[in-house]
């Protein structure tokens, strides 16, 4: 405790060079979000201050509303999507002794490649002379333009992102799974329980904060979703895959309206300052 | 003798009475990793067929290809950029590792085991900007690292993205874990701070930091939104960025494959070197 009275100054120096980091490249542009919304920021750099008009501008732009439809319908079917396959796969690799290992590798080896890396893959897999239509044309099929048709650019997208990351929840579940008590399984097997039962009333109830987590981070993902639209679709077709942040992207880095773009990030940061609440209302204590 | 022979034997034939076929269930679950794990690693593999493939001849899923070729991988090796992208991708890399792994490991053993005043609202405020989405700073975090003559050099890709949160928090909580009498008998010993640091905290954190560095390569390895904006040639373009550019000037897709294939080596490395550990490290620390 004695030499913890000398402790201000060095504490401070150790913290120093992230602090500074953070000051600069965190906070700054934080606060700085906020109020280039408010501005008409152009290439440039001159702005002007122009009020809430940016606002007014958003509320009345159909691309936006479109893009966060967008972005909340990847959201719907990616979510559920990722959260049953890794659920599946991590009860699968939980109920298997022999080679779990090389299994677990497997279905966990996308997780370590890039987004662009999964999307060019799968650009060609969605090919009209691709993998599928590939396999399709073999069963004598007719093919599918996955990335030209609106109602199926979206799911194709999220089985990309499924595909790339549901090791890691997969992972995150198993650990759960493995912290459940044999015994209790045991209990219930010898009263008679079958094995619906037992998942649903032991399993289940004893996985909910890993499942929640995942619920959280994947949600989180779904809205950060950008690296595999950019490589596949560009956003199309006729903007049936511009999420929120292919709209930042596009307001800041193709029309150079910075101010605008901002307004754009501002939605996202509510969006996702939201669900991080709920997180840290429910989970805030223990998981990670 | 006999009876602690019979007891394990009983308890085991109890075990195998309740519930009935249990072998077919075993055939099902294997049966279905291994569909599961081919779908996983099917894209690799088709990858890695096409990338092989001679270029302008009929390949997978029309047939198999006739013969194989490396003249793919070394054309894009020798493919204008492509040195130089990867070149840049392990800078990119490299430097955030050494810089991160140094800088959240000093701010973690301050925040874990110092006094200093503000401490609690900076560790607060490091924890609020874990909520802020990446994205949505990005207007502003350009406009600033380009304003100051950032855009298109190393200090403007890298510099911005070691302010990691995760990171500080990950070392801090692993710090907090270690017996204060360690800090407290060295200085009584009369070793400066920088020598506890260096010669306790560190040698101590050993297991976290090689986690958290191989996290860092792997997240700066795969980075795409922030290297897209700032990068503006191939001085500082790095690979991911590059495979989409690349994608505009080369339109076969056995090029296309090898670039991707390339691309991802130095992931599926540290994949097959640190597969178990990665894998256990995940749940353990909540990375992602």
């Amino acid at each position: 405790m004695r030499h913890r009275l000398r402790d201000p100054i060095t504490g401070l120096l150790f913290v120093l060079p992230m602090l500074v980091l953070f000051l600069i490249f965190k906070i700054f542009p934080t606060l700085g979000v906020a109020g280039m919304s408010l501005t008409n920021w152009n290439i440039g750099g001159e702005w002007d201050f122009v009020g809430a008009d940016n606002y007014a501008r958003l509320v009345n732009d159909a691309n936006f509303w479109s893009s966060l439809r967008v972005t909340l319908v990847y959201a719907a079917i990616y979510v559920p999507l990722v959260v049953l396959v890794s659920l599946a796969t991590a009860l699968l690799l939980n109920s298997v002794v022999f080679l779990r290992g090389l299994f677990r590798g497997i279905l966990f080896l996308p997780y370590v490649t890039s987004f662009v890396f999964a999307g060019l893959i799968w650009r060609w897999i969605y090919e009209f002379d691709g993998l599928v239509n590939g396999v399709l044309a073999k069963l004598d099929l007719a093919p599918v333009a996955f990335m030209e048709r609106s109602e199926l650019v979206l799911p194709a997208l999220a089985l990309v992102s499924c595909w790339k990351g549901f090791g890691y929840s997969m992972l995150i579940l198993l650990a759960g799974l493995k912290a459940i008590p044999g015994s209790y399984l045991e209990a219930a097997r010898v009263d008679g329980a079958g094995p619906w039962q037992r998942f649903r009333s032991i399993t289940l109830p004893l996985l909910k904060p890993a499942l929640f987590f995942v619920l959280v981070i994947e949600t989180i993902a779904s809205f950060q979703v950008f690296d595999t639209i950019y490589v596949m679709t560009g956003g199309g077709p006729a903007k049936a895959s511009y999420t929120l942040i292919y709209g930042i992207f596009e307001r800041g880095f193709r029309f150079w309206e910075f101010g605008y773009a901002a307004t754009w990030g501002m939605v996202l940061f509510a969006v996702i300052l939201i669900i991080s609440l709920i997180q840290r209302r429910f989970v805030g204590r223990g998981n990670t | 003798m006999t009876l602690t022979a019979t007891r394990p034997a009983a308890a085991r034939s109890d075990r195998r009475a309740a519930p009935p076929r249990r072998r077919g269930g075993k055939w099902a679950l294997y049966t279905l990793l291994s569909v599961i794990s081919l779908l996983t690693l099917g894209p690799f593999i088709a990858m890695i067929i096409v990338a092989l493939s001679p270029r302008g001849e009929p390949t997978v899923p029309a047939q198999w290809p006739d013969s194989l070729t490396f003249d793919n991988i070394t054309q894009v090796l020798n493919a204008s950029g492509f040195a130089e992208w990867t070149l840049n991708s392990f800078v990119y890399s490299a430097v955030s590792v050494v810089v991160i792994l140094l800088t959240s490991s000093m701010a973690g053993y301050a925040f874990a085991k110092k006094r200093f005043p503000g401490r609690d609202t900076m560790l607060w405020t490091f924890l609020a900007t874990m909520m802020v989405p990446f994205q949505a700073t990005l207007i502003p975090l350009y406009v600033l690292v380009s304003d100051f003559g950032g855009a298109d050099t190393f200090w403007g890709l890298i510099v911005p993205t070691l302010a990691n949160s995760q990171a500080v928090f990950l070392m801090r909580q692993f710090i907090l874990g270690l017996p204060d009498e360690l800090f407290d008998a060295a200085k009584v010993d009369g070793a400066s701070e920088l020598r506890v640091y260096w010669t306790i905290v560190v040698p101590l954190t050993k297991p976290i930091l090689a986690t958290l560095g191989v996290f860092v390569f792997l997240w700066h390895w795969n980075d795409f939104l922030w290297p897209l904006v700032i990068s503006q040639s191939d001085a500082t373009r790095t690979l991911t960025v590059g495979l989409t550019v690349l994608k505009t000037e080369e339109l076969q897709w056995a090029t296309l494959m090898s670039s991707a294939a390339v691309s991802a080596v130095p992931c599926l490395l540290v994949f097959f070197l640190l597969q178990r550990y990665l894998v256990n490290s995940i749940a353990m620390t909540g990375l992602k």
